[in-house]
């Protein structure tokens, strides 16, 4: 199912992608000034949220705390999840943060595998932070230079507005089948920040196309509430469920959303004027 | 079916594009089949359309090397390895372009925008070696360098609204305290929150002054006012500053730092809702510095606190933002001006500096005429290089 997944969301991309563009002649430059800076700022403020839980979490691993770095992994990445588009720009701190075992030659006993997944693996599959101590220094330093380095980015504007697919795509590929996080089984914290990243995109520049395909938008927003209905049944007291509660009817609820919000998030950068 | 082909052609009907959306995808399914049993053969595909292909297998990327021209390119990138990954056009640590989750066996295809430069191309594996893509200058990128689109003032614009977005909220918060602390009675608080909220307040001075109301209501000094200090018309900063530190008293004030406090969040709101085209940027920066030349330098404003000089600090860290964010842009087109604008930044910076004792800046009026003079011969220069800023880059 995931291959015809990943091929079908590249697939329609490509056919988004190489579209001509259209209705782009009203959007004008300078109206994409303002939802660029709001993104910006939100941007930030879940930089200071991920170095403020990654402290937390990052203490927990190495005081030896395994049930509490355990209960604060799923939610301590929302915010890395929901500005992943930023996030990935810089890819030295996106491998050294977000890599997964299979980004490396000797998978899970690579010494360049390090990061939330390296401390997942430790936690959730050894069940122990035996070791896990300079992997827990390193990504507090790592989440730290990064709220650094996007402080002083100028965001691009068409990574901004290409980001709101961006993620929708990083779903189908990788959250769908619940790959990424394959220990802790956390896949559905994430999944809620891809779609909240996503949505704000939409949101910000939403004003701006609804003028011109006002169906669009309102396609567009039932997908996303769609989404939001079906992930609510799995929300907990504290989060989410583990992955494997996440029922086939769902599952397929989800995938059918994520697919065409991707297909349909892809020709905002088109609409926009930013291909 | 080209990018560009829809801005030089006329607008072909929403139906016409339906139709060209699905044939375009069902030729693109052909294609990606095609591609996928040359790339299952082990043959290597040449590139249609001028696309180029890029294979990766466990090791290494074939070729390891690639040359293309400025601008639009299209890579099909084939992926031979045994494992799912992500191609990417890296400039230092930064990604340009990527396409992730390429299916070991299949073939994704990225458009990119690319500037004259040499970039890295990552080939599978986090630590597989690196190959090279060289993007050599053409006449469309150097035309489009010295004049560059709208859009690419999208970012630096948005950054500048960031920018006096947090201005603006430390201008209100410390506004706020200094209106607690005039309310309170507590003269040593204001006049410590009085300076917290004059920095802001001058970094954005450039775009503050353009709202000409909030402007006279804020920023108004006594010498321009009939009655002077006893002028209806005396209200704002100056207004507070007559009385923490002329009368040294708090007598009064209440009203002017709560009327103050109001026009301040007012401007707030009106930044936020500002529309700043980019010439603005180099115009606004230029025609502060220039007032500072000519007439702030010699008459000063702050006539009974005397920290003329933290203000202009404060002037010139706004004007250097505002530098500093258009210079990506501008650079390429000027790089001569960009540069002249820089080394008197840093000349006006030192000027400024070397004018500090171990205990800051020594009060305005202690500052003689010879070093007044040549710190106005600095900004001088500095507002004439940046005052070149907006022709060189075809903004005006």
């Amino acid at each position: 199912m995931k291959l015809k997944l990943v091929l079908s969301v590249s697939l329609l991309t490509l056919a988004a992608a190489a579209l001509p563009r259209m209705a782009n002649a009203e959007v004008a430059p300078l109206d994409l000034v303002q939802p660029i800076a709001d993104y910006k700022i939100y941007v930030s403020e879940n930089l200071e949220t991920l170095v403020t839980d990654t402290k937390a979490f990052t203490d927990a691993v190495k005081a030896g705390d395994v049930d509490k770095a355990k209960s604060l992994f799923g939610s301590t990445r929302m915010s890395y999840e929901a500005i992943e588009p930023i996030a990935e720009l810089f890819s030295d701190l996106d491998g050294s943060i977000d890599s997964r075992a299979d980004d490396h030659e000797k998978a899970e006993k690579d010494p360049e595998f390090t990061g939330f997944h390296r401390i997942e693996y430790g936690l959730f599959t050894e069940n122990s932070t035996k070791d896990l101590g300079p992997f827990a220094d390193k990504l507090m330093a790592d989440v730290t230079e990064l709220n650094k380095r996007v402080t002083d980015l100028t965001l691009p504007p068409e990574k901004v507005v290409g980001g709101a697919a961006a993620l929708m795509e990083e779903v189908a590929a990788t959250k769908i089948s619940g790959e990424e996080d394959r220990y802790s089984h956390t896949d559905l914290w994430d999944f809620k920040a891809n779609f909240d990243g996503s949505r704000k995109i939409f949101d910000l520049v939403r004003p701006l196309v609804e003028k011109e395909d006002s169906a669009f938008v309102t396609k567009v927003s039932g997908n996303f509430d769609k989404v939001d209905t079906t992930l609510a049944k799995y929300k907990t007291a504290d989060g989410y469920e583990l992955y494997d509660k996440l029922t086939e009817d769902d599952r397929a609820v989800l995938a059918a959303a994520v697919n065409t919000l991707a297909e349909d998030l892809s020709t905002l950068r088109g609409k926009l004027g930013l291909n | 079916m080209t990018q560009t082909a829809g801005s030089s052609s006329p607008r072909p009907s929403s139906q016409k594009l339906m139709k060209l959306a699905v044939a375009g995808a069902a030729l693109l399914v052909v294609a990606g089949g095609v591609a996928f049993y040359y790339a299952s053969k082990g043959l290597k595909s040449a590139g249609s359309n001028g696309a180029i292909t890029v294979t990766i297998n466990d090791s290494a990327c074939d070729p390891n090397e690639i040359t293309v021209p400025a601008g639009r390119s299209t890579f099909t990138i084939v992926n031979k390895s045994n494992r799912a990954l992500e191609w990417e056009i890296l400039d230092g640590v930064m990604v340009l372009e990527e396409r992730e989750n390429i299916v070991p066996g299949f073939t994704q295809t990225m458009q990119a925008k690319l500037k004259a430069g040499t970039y890295e191309i990552t080939c599978g594996l986090l630590n597989n070696p690196r190959g090279t893509l060289h993007v050599t200058p053409s006449a469309e990128s150097e035309a489009e360098a010295a004049r560059p689109a709208l859009v690419s003032f999208i970012g630096p614009l948005a950054e500048f609204q960031v920018f006096m977005a947090m201005q603006a909220n430390s201008l209100v918060k410390a506004t706020k305290a200094l209106d607690d602390a005039v309310k309170a009675g507590d003269l040593e608080k204001a006049r410590e929150s009085y300076q917290k909220a004059r920095a802001p307040y001058k970094q954005i001075e450039p775009m503050a002054d353009l709202f000409a109301d909030l402007h006279n209501a804020i920023d108004p000094v006594a010498d321009y006012l009939e009655k002077r200090e006893e002028d209806a018309g005396f209200t704002g900063f100056h207004r507070v500053e007559y009385g923490l530190y002329a009368k040294n008293s708090l007598d009064g004030l209440a009203p002017v730092s709560a009327k103050l406090l109001a026009d301040v969040t007012a401007l707030k709101d009106r930044i936020r809702g500002l529309r700043i085209p980019p010439e603005q940027i180099a115009k606004g920066a230029g025609r502060l510095v220039g007032q500072i030349a000519d007439t702030k330098i010699t008459a000063g404003e702050d006539h009974y606190a005397q920290t003329d000089l933290a203000d202009f600090e404060a002037n010139i860290a706004g004007v250097s933002r505002m530098m500093a964010l258009l210079k990506p842009v501008a650079v390429q087109a000027a790089p001569q001006v960009v540069a002249d604008i820089d080394s008197r930044l840093t000349e006006t910076t030192s000027a400024l500096t070397a004018l500090k004792g171990p205990d800051g800046y020594p009060a305005y009026d202690k500052v003689n005429a010879d070093s007044r003079k040549a710190l106005a011969q600095k900004m001088q220069g500095l507002a004439e290089a940046i005052g070149k800023l907006n022709a060189a880059v075809g903004l005006e």
